[in-house]
């Protein structure tokens, strides 16, 4: 009996260095991730809504250069509005798409390393054939532009069309197509592109930075139509 | 707001299934554990109720693995959660533990019935006679383990959902608590139920064992059903208004106080007391007791998943 305790203490004691062993090595690797790749490429959006119009020129472009089947959606533009009164009346334009975070709540929940965010250039993305379609990302991201293709059955967003127009050396196809430039894309390693630029000049904000997502869709505002307290 | 179809949700009844069926496996478990080592000794085998905890719980770890794989949008493509894995996700970090879990389930299973196996096999095939002895010999090891496993299984349930800072109510640190506990107060629910279909006294002294181990569990899940909320409240902003709205009017406040409150846990606790002070069990008081116990949990868990799932961050 003596023995088998001590064969339980031993056992009990080496699993608690175990558990404090592992915890410190995904604390070491989280550390690693949060730090920035040391890429010289590290892209982000900015949407001015005092420039966008909601013409929703970007969500058709989007579908079709992305192939983004009916019923979801890749990129929305939220109408808010009408305020005002009549003739001055007006609406506010937010775009919902993936806000490409730094510190991203879909990988770090993914089992199978599916999602992912890309070393070389910054873009959170999804390795369809690694998705298993649990929907742990769909359910971990606070801004909710995660979706299951119907096609693919798999995890699916706003990925800056890494796969198909950054292939060819163009810009995403919704700053491609806006007829307001209202859409600013480039890399925020590059101290001479304009949408850092603009970033250092004009009062911007991100959405839920209060959860530790460090978001890279930045935003400028327009007039608000309301107070809310 | 329609209870079961809402914008935020995500993931339907059949996680809440699944996370219910993994906590009573672990729940089961340990009871049988323990039923083992402080109550019955090297005859445990032979006890309806250790019986019963030992079907139930390989039983529900599979079909809660199975809901879990069916639930999957590619579940032919599950073998790649087992091949590829994620220290950060929880629930990569999950299946580890399930996996380990339940080899030490069935090695512990094979100590525990290693008399009526031997005498089956009839020394017919010396490899079981060796991989017998080897278990046996490292008995206490696999005890420790498989105790430890269970309750990471249990809290595990919890930590997936608490994971999820998209939900303030989900992204609670007592929420692993509420499951583990919860969960063994499930498991303690299924072995009486298992335990007196399969002919169990319910007189018996592993009645009384389980019992007088529910009371304190009971009252802790009181308590820490009390912090949870009142955590969420005073915590102000959405955590405040996601409590607010899963406990107030409509179809999930009544499943809480009715169901849970009242169902779950006072009538499981009035009856655990009166039997206690009455000393003497009837077979109709403890499969009550114990089916509006399970009942209990099982609302818990879908109550949780659903309304945790309405307010966002």
């Amino acid at each position: 009996m003596e023995n088998k305790r001590r064969l339980f203490l031993k056992c009990a004691c080496a699993t608690a260095v175990g558990a404090v062993g592992s915890t410190k090595l995904i604390a070491a690797q989280s550390d690693t991730k949060t730090d920035t790749t040391e890429a010289e490429v590290n892209y982000a959006l900015i949407h001015d809504e005092t420039k966008c119009i909601g013409c929703e020129v970007c969500v058709d472009a989007c579908r079709e250069t992305n192939n983004v089947p009916e019923g979801v959606s890749r990129l929305e533009i939220v109408k808010t509005g009408p305020f005002g009164e009549y003739p001055d009346q007006y609406f506010s334009f937010s775009r919902k798409s993936c806000q490409q975070c730094d510190g991203t709540p879909c990988v770090n929940v993914c089992p199978t390393g599916a999602a992912y965010k890309d070393p070389k250039t910054g873009i959170v993305s999804v390795d369809s054939w690694k998705c298993v379609g649990c929907m742990y990302c769909i359910a971990a991201c606070p801004y909710q532009v995660r979706f299951i293709n119907p096609v693919t059955k798999a995890a699916d967003k706003c990925d800056f069309c890494k796969e198909t127009r950054l292939k060819e050396g163009k810009s995403p196809a919704c700053v491609a197509a806006c007829p307001t430039k209202a859409l600013v894309f480039g890399n925020l390693k590059d101290p001479d592109s304009e949408i850092v630029k603009v970033l250092k000049t004009t009062p911007n904000y991100r959405r839920k930075t209060e959860l530790g997502t460090r978001p890279k869709l930045f935003r400028i505002a327009t007039k608000s139509g309301e107070i809310k307290l | 707001m329609n209870p079961f179809h809402f914008d935020s949700l995500v993931w339907h009844w059949p996680i809440a299934i699944y996370l219910f069926l993994a906590g009573i496996s672990a729940g089961a478990i340990c009871f049988a554990v323990l039923l083992k080592h402080f109550k019955l000794g090297q005859n445990a085998y032979k006890s309806s109720f250790v019986q019963a905890a030992c079907l139930l719980a390989p039983l529900a770890v599979f079909s809660g693995l199975g809901i879990l794989v069916l639930d999957l949008t590619k579940p032919f493509d599950f073998w790649k959660i087992l091949v590829f894995y994620n220290p950060t996700s929880i629930m990569s970090v999950g299946v580890a533990v399930l996996m380990i879990y339940q080899v030490a389930l069935f090695s512990w299973l094979a100590c525990l019935f290693k008399e009526p196996i031997s005498n089956w096999c009839d020394h017919r095939w010396p490899l079981i006679d060796r991989i017998l002895s080897l278990l046996d010999k490292h008995e206490p090891t696999i005890t420790g383990l498989l105790v430890m496993l269970a309750l990471s299984l249990g809290a595990y349930t919890g930590f997936l959902l608490s994971a999820l800072t998209t939900f303030p109510m989900l992204n609670n640190p007592v929420l692993p608590m509420l499951f583990l506990v919860s969960g063994i107060s499930s498991g303690a629910a299924g072995t009486l139920l298992g335990g007196l279909l399969l002919k169990g006294n319910p007189d018996s002294k592993e009645v009384h064992f389980i019992h007088h181990i529910e009371i304190p569990i009971i009252l802790f899940e009181l308590v820490l059903l009390f912090t949870f909320f009142i955590g969420l409240i005073i915590s102000g902003g959405q955590s405040q208004a996601a409590a607010l709205t899963a406990l107030g009017e409509g179809f999930w406040g009544w499943i809480f106080w009715a169901g849970i409150i009242v169902i779950g846990l006072t009538l499981p606790l009035a009856f655990n007391l009166f039997m206690t002070a009455s000393s003497k069990r009837k077979l109709s008081y403890v499969a009550i007791t114990a089916s509006c116990s399970l009942l209990g949990v099982l609302l818990l868990r879908n109550f949780i998943l659903y309304t945790g799932q309405m307010t966002v961050a």
